[in-house]
C-alpha cells in the first residue's frame, strides 16, 4: 500500500466548519475463516494498536445468566493454551503497554471488545496473544479460574454499583424503558445470583458460540506496514476455525413510546444529595433519526443550555445537570436527563423543577442552540481522533463501524451526518418522545443507614 | 497447499521468513524499536513579562492553551481552604462586559472545550479548540483570567456547588479514605494536609471579598505562564499570546516559601472511618515521599511500579488475582513541591478488609526491605517507558507533561530523556530509595468502611495504634 497522509484535512474556515473532518484511511479484507480485518496506517507516533471486537454483548445472554457476557470477558484474561494465567497482562506490560487505557476489555449491551496499544515494534505480540485466546481459550479453562473471576466481578459490581451514590440508576432505568422480555431489560454487570450460577460449561458454550473469527472484527492500526501486518494476521489467525453463526437475537422491536409515565423513589444510603433521573425511550442507533437523538441530547446539556440556565443558574435548585443517550442498537435507545441537587435540599422540589423544565423542552430548541451543539459534537469527534488506540481511538472507531453497521467507513461519515440534522428534525423528535407517557422518573433520596445495618447486596458474603 | 493458494500475498511475503508461517507456542520477540522524539518546546516572553512556552504538534488541527497562574491551594490560608479553587472556578462566571451564560454560549458556539480550576501549585484556564477558531477561544479564556467580574449571585451558586462536590467526595469510601490519608500525613497547618477543593466548613467561611482580594493579589503576568500546544507556529503563537494577554498587567507577586512539615510517625498508625452499611472498604497504606526534582525520582518510580504500578504488579496480583478481594489494587506515587506522598490502595469487600489490609502492609514492608529482582523491575518499568509515546499523542497529554515541568522547576527538556532515565533504574537504586526513604514500621493505614464489621478484625491485626475518626478528621476515640 502506498503511504498516504492518514489524516488529510481540508482547510478549515470558521464559517465553513460544517461537514469537514479528517478522513481516516484504511484497507479491509476478510480471511477465509470469516475474520474481518481492517488496517489503518499512521506513522506520526511509534504506536501500534490492535482492537478486536466480538459481536456479542449482554443482549445475547440467556435468561438467568445476566452478567455472563461481561464475566466471560474477564475469563479472556485468564490464559489460553500458550499463555499461562496472569501472563497476558505480564507480557503486554513488559512490552510497554499500560493496563487501563492501553490494555483492556470492555463489555456493553451490544458488543465486547479487547484492545492493546503498544510500541509499534511489539505489534506481533499483541496479535499472537489475541489469536491464542480466540483459538484456544476453552482448552485451559478451570472451575478455579471461573470462581476467581466471578468473585472479582462481584467486587466490580460492589465498587461501581452497590457502594456508589445512585449506583442503581442505570439498572433501574433499563428495567422500566425495556420490557422484561427485551434483551436490554437488564444491566451489563448482571445480578449477584446469576453470577453465582454461571458454570464452566456455560463458559465453554458461550465461547464456541460467540468467540469465533466469523463473529469478530480485528483492527490493526498505527505505525505499521500493511503487507507485513497482513502476513502476521494470517500467521496467527488464519488457522482458527470458523463456527456456525450465532443464534439470532430474540424480537427487539418496541413501540416508540413506553405508554405511561413511571416513577420510583429510591432511598439511597450512599447518596449525599438528592438526584433526579428522567429517561425517555428514543430511536435506536440503527434508526435514521440516530443523529438527531445525539444532537438533541447535546442541545439539552452544555453550560449554555436552557436546562442548565434555568435549573442551575436561575433557580439554583440543581448543582449540576447533564443529558446523554446510551447509544443502543436494538429496538430503542434511551435519552437521560440527570440533575443533582444541593446539600440538604428536598428531593421533591428538585423533581418538580426538573419536570417543569423538561416539560418546557421546546423553548430550548433554537437554531442557535443547534449550531452550538453541532460545534461541540464536531470538536469532540475530531479531538477523539488524536489517539491511535485505547478507549475511543481511531482503531476503536473503525471497529465500531464494522461491528454495528458493517461499515468501516462509518467513522468518516460522522461529522457530515451530524451536520445534516435540522432544527425541524430535533423538534419533531422532542415533540414525539419527550412526553409524559414516555418518561421514567427516578428520584434518589439520601438515606444513610444507621450504624450496624446489614449489607444490601444479596451476594455479599 | 491450500494455504498457499488462498493466501497468495502472505505466501509471497513469508518467502523471506519461511519459518514464521504459523501461530507459535511462544510469544514472538519484538522487532527493532522505532525512534521517537518528544517535540521540543520553544519560548518567548511578552513585554509585560508573561512567559510563553510553545510545543508544536501538528497531526490534527487542534490547539490547547493553558493559562497557568501560580496561585494554587499551597498559598491560601488554612482556614479558607478551597479559596484558590473557588476563585478559579468563578473565572468563567462573568468577565468584563460578558456574563457567565454568554461565556458558556460563546465557547460552545466555537466548539471549544473550556475549564478552569486549581490544584496545589497553580490555578489554570484550559481551552482546546480547532485551529481556525482557537485564537478567538484563547482570547475569551484570557479575558476570564485577567478581568473576571465575580458576580455575587454566581459566587453563592458556585460555592454551593463546591460544597456539593465535597459531599460527593465524602459519600464514597474511596474519597473518605483518601482525604483522611492526606490529612494524616502532614501536620495540621501544612497545606498538603488539605485537599485543594476545601471542606464544607472552610468553603462556608470564604466570602466574595476573599475571592476578589485573592485574584487582585495573585493573578498577574509576572506570576503566570502561557502554555500553547498543538498545530501552531512560533509566529502564530506570538500573535495569539499578544492579542489575548499582551495588555494584561498586575502587581509584582512574591510567593512565600511554603513549609509542609510531615506528621511525626513513630509506629504504624491505623485510622478508621465509619460508613455504616458499606459493602466495600476503602484502604490506603503509605507515607510521605520525595518531591519532583529529587534525584531519587526515577528510582522511586521504579519502586512504585513494582509494588503497584500495573495489572501484574504485586498488589493487584495478590489482592485481585490471587485472593479476589478487590476489583483492583494499585500504588500511587505523587511527587509534589519539595515533598510527596506514596501509597498502595484498594477498595476491598467488607468481609475481607482485615486480610486485605494485612497483605497490603506486608507487601509494603517487603518492597521497602527486600531487594527487587532485576527482571521484575525492568518488566515493571516497561509499561511506563513503552506507553510514554501514546501518552503524549494528544495535545492535552503533551500539555500536561510540560505543565508539570514548568510548575515543579524541572528542566523543560525533562521529557526528552525520560524514557531512557527510567529504563536505566537498577535494583540497587530501588533498594537505596526503599531503605533510605520508606519507614515500613512507621506507616499510615486508613480504612473507611462499616466499622461494625471491620473494626474488631483490624484491631486484631495489631498493626499499631488505632484511632477512629469522623469524616471531618476529628478523632472520635
Amino acid at each position: 500500500m502506498r503511504p498516504v497522509p492518514a489524516l488529510a484535512l481540508a482547510a478549515l474556515l470558521p464559517a465553513a466548519l460544517a461537514a469537514q473532518s479528517p478522513q481516516i484511511s484504511y484497507t479491509e479484507e476478510t480471511l477465509p475463516n470469516g475474520l474481518k480485518v481492517i488496517y489503518h496506517v499512521d506513522h506520526s507516533a511509534p504506536v501500534a494498536a490492535v482492537d478486536l471486537w466480538y459481536n456479542v454483548g449482554s443482549k445475547n445472554e440467556a435468561p438467568g445468566r445476566t452478567g455472563f457476557a461481561h464475566l466471560f470477558e474477564h475469563m479472556m484474561f485468564k490464559g489460553s493454551r500458550n499463555v499461562p494465567d496472569g501472563q497476558h497482562f505480564a507480557l503486554l506490560e513488559g512490552a510497554g503497554a499500560r493496563a487501563g487505557n492501553d490494555i483492556n476489555g470492555t463489555t456493553n449491551w451490544d458488543r465486547t471488545n479487547y484492545f492493546e496499544q503498544l510500541p509499534s515494534n511489539q505489534l506481533e505480540l499483541a496479535l499472537w496473544l489475541e489469536a491464542d485466546r480466540m483459538g484456544t481459550l476453552a482448552e485451559v479453562l478451570t472451575p478455579e479460574k471461573l470462581d476467581n473471576q466471578r468473585d472479582v466481578v462481584k467486587n466490580e459490581r460492589r465498587q461501581s454499583y452497590d457502594n456508589q451514590p445512585y449506583g442503581t440508576w442505570l439498572e433501574k432505568m433499563l428495567g422500566y424503558v425495556y420490557p422484561e422480555a427485551h434483551p436490554y431489560h437488564h444491566s451489563v454487570i448482571g445480578s449477584m445470583e446469576d453470577l453465582s450460577a454461571a458454570s464452566p460449561d456455560d463458559v465453554r458454550s458461550f465461547f464456541r458460540t460467540y468467540y469465533a473469527p466469523n463473529n469478530a472484527v480485528l483492527v490493526v492500526a498505527g505505525d505499521i506496514d500493511v503487507n507485513q501486518a497482513k502476513a502476521l494476521v494470517r500467521k496467527h489467525f488464519g488457522d482458527i476455525p470458523r463456527q456456525a453463526p450465532p443464534p439470532a437475537l430474540r424480537e427487539t422491536r418496541l413501540p416508540p413510546v413506553i405508554g405511561r409515565e413511571q416513577r420510583e423513589v429510591v432511598q439511597d444510603a450512599n447518596a449525599p444529595v438528592p438526584a433526579v433521573f428522567v429517561g425517555y425511550r428514543v430511536p435506536s442507533q440503527r434508526d435514521p433519526r440516530a443523529e438527531a437523538v445525539e444532537v438533541l441530547g447535546s442541545m439539552l446539556s452544555g453550560r449554555s443550555s436552557t436546562l442548565y440556565e434555568s435549573l442551575v443558574r436561575r433557580q439554583g435548585v440543581a448543582t449540576g445537570v447533564g443529558t446523554f443517550n446510551t447509544g443502543l442498537l436494538e429496538g430503542a435507545d434511551m435519552l437521560i436527563v440527570r440533575a443533582t441537587g444541593k446539600p440538604g435540599a428536598s428531593a421533591d422540589s428538585l423533581e418538580a423543577a426538573v419536570l417543569r423544565e423538561v416539560g418546557n423542552v421546546m423553548a430550548g430548541l433554537t437554531q442557535e442552540s443547534l449550531d452550538r451543539a453541532k460545534a461541540q459534537l464536531r470538536f469532540a469527534f475530531i479531538n477523539g481522533l488524536q489517539t491511535t488506540g485505547g478507549f475511543g481511538g481511531r482503531a476503536d472507531l473503525l471497529a465500531e463501524g464494522w461491528t454495528y453497521f458493517r461499515d468501516p467507513n462509518y467513522v468518516n461519515t460522522r461529522v457530515a451526518a451530524i451536520d445534516r440534522v435540522t432544527l425541524a428534525d430535533v423538534q419533531a423528535l422532542a415533540r414525539e418522545r419527550m412526553v409524559q407517557s414516555n418518561r421514567v422518573i427516578l428520584v434518589y433520596v439520601p438515606n444513610r443507614a444507621p450504624a450496624g445495618a446489614q449489607p444490601r447486596t444479596p451476594g455479599d458474603r | 497447499m491450500n494455504r498457499l493458494q488462498t493466501f497468495s500475498l502472505a505466501a509471497a511475503l513469508l518467502a523471506a521468513a519461511p519459518a514464521a508461517a504459523q501461530h507459535g507456542t511462544t510469544p514472538p520477540p519484538p522487532g527493532p524499536l522505532r525512534p521517537f522524539q518528544v517535540p521540543a518546546p520553544q519560548e518567548l516572553t511578552l513585554p509585560n513579562g508573561l512567559r510563553v512556552v510553545v510545543v508544536r504538534q501538528a497531526a490534527l488541527p487542534i490547539v490547547n492553551g493553558r493559562i497557568i497562574v501560580k496561585s494554587g491551594a499551597l498559598y491560601e490560608p488554612a482556614d479558607k481552604n478551597g479559596l484558590a479553587q473557588l476563585t478559579a472556578s468563578l473565572l468563567r462566571e462573568g468577565a468584563q462586559g460578558i456574563t457567565a451564560s454568554e461565556i458558556a454560549a460563546r465557547m460552545e458556539r466555537l466548539g471549544a472545550q473550556f475549564q478552569t480550576g486549581a490544584g496545589y501549585a497553580s490555578a489554570f484556564a484550559n481551552v482546546t479548540a480547532l485551529k481556525p477558531v482557537f485564537a478567538e477561544a484563547l482570547a475569551l479564556a484570557a479575558r476570564t483570567v485577567t478581568s473576571p467580574t465575580f458576580p455575587e449571585s454566581e459566587f453563592t451558586r458556585v460555592r454551593t456547588q463546591s460544597i456539593a462536590n465535597y459531599a460527593q467526595l465524602q459519600s464514597t469510601v474511596e474519597g473518605l479514605s483518601y482525604e483522611a490519608f492526606t490529612r494524616a500525613l502532614y501536620q495540621p497547618q501544612a497545606p498538603y494536609s488539605r485537599l485543594p477543593g476545601g471542606t464544607r466548613t472552610t468553603l462556608e467561611r470564604i466570602t466574595l471579598q476573599d475571592v476578589q482580594d485573592w485574584h487582585r493579589r495573585m493573578y498577574s503576568p509576572s506570576n503566570a505562564l502561557l502554555l500553547l500546544v498543538g498545530d501552531l507556529t512560533m509566529d502564530e503563537a506570538r500573535q495569539m499570546a499578544t492579542q489575548a494577554l499582551g495588555a494584561w498587567s498586575g502587581p509584582a507577586v512574591s510567593l512565600p516559601a511554603i513549609a509542609n512539615p510531615a506528621q511525626a510517625v513513630t509506629g504504624t498508625r491505623v485510622i478508621l472511618l465509619d460508613r455504616p452499611g458499606s459493602v466495600q472498604s476503602g484502604v490506603y497504606v503509605g507515607q510521605t515521599a520525595i518531591g519532583y526534582g529529587d534525584p531519587a525520582y526515577f528510582a522511586f518510580t521504579g519502586l512504585s511500579q513494582v509494588l503497584g504500578g500495573g495489572f501484574k504488579a504485586r498488589a493487584n496480583m495478590n489482592l485481585r488475582e490471587r485472593h479476589a478481594w478487590t476489583y483492583g489494587s494499585f500504588s500511587s506515587f505523587s511527587p509534589l513541591q519539595g515533598t510527596g506522598t506514596f501509597n498502595v490502595n484498594a477498595s476491598v469487600r467488607t468481609n475481607a478488609t482485615d486480610s486485605a489490609v494485612a497483605e497490603l502492609v506486608r507487601e509494603y514492608r517487603r518492597i521497602a526491605a527486600e531487594p527487587v529482582p532485576a527482571d521484575e523491575l525492568s518488566s515493571s518499568l516497561a509499561n511506563v517507558v513503552g506507553s510514554f509515546p501514546n501518552s503524549i499523542q494528544t495535545v492535552q497529554g503533551l500539555s500536561q507533561r510540560f505543565e508539570t515541568a514548568l510548575l515543579y522547576g524541572l528542566p523543560l527538556n525533562f521529557w526528552s530523556s525520560y524514557r531512557e532515565r527510567l529504563a536505566a533504574v537498577t535494583p540497587a537504586d530501588v533498594s537505596r530509595v526503599g531503605q533510605g526513604t520508606l519507614t515500613p514500621n512507621a506507616i499510615t493505614v486508613v480504612v473507611a468502611g462499616d466499622l461494625s464489621k471491620v473494626e474488631a478484625p483490624i484491631r486484631a491485626l495489631n498493626l499499631g495504634t488505632v484511632e477512629v475518626w469522623d469524616a471531618n478528621g476529628n478523632k472520635v476515640r
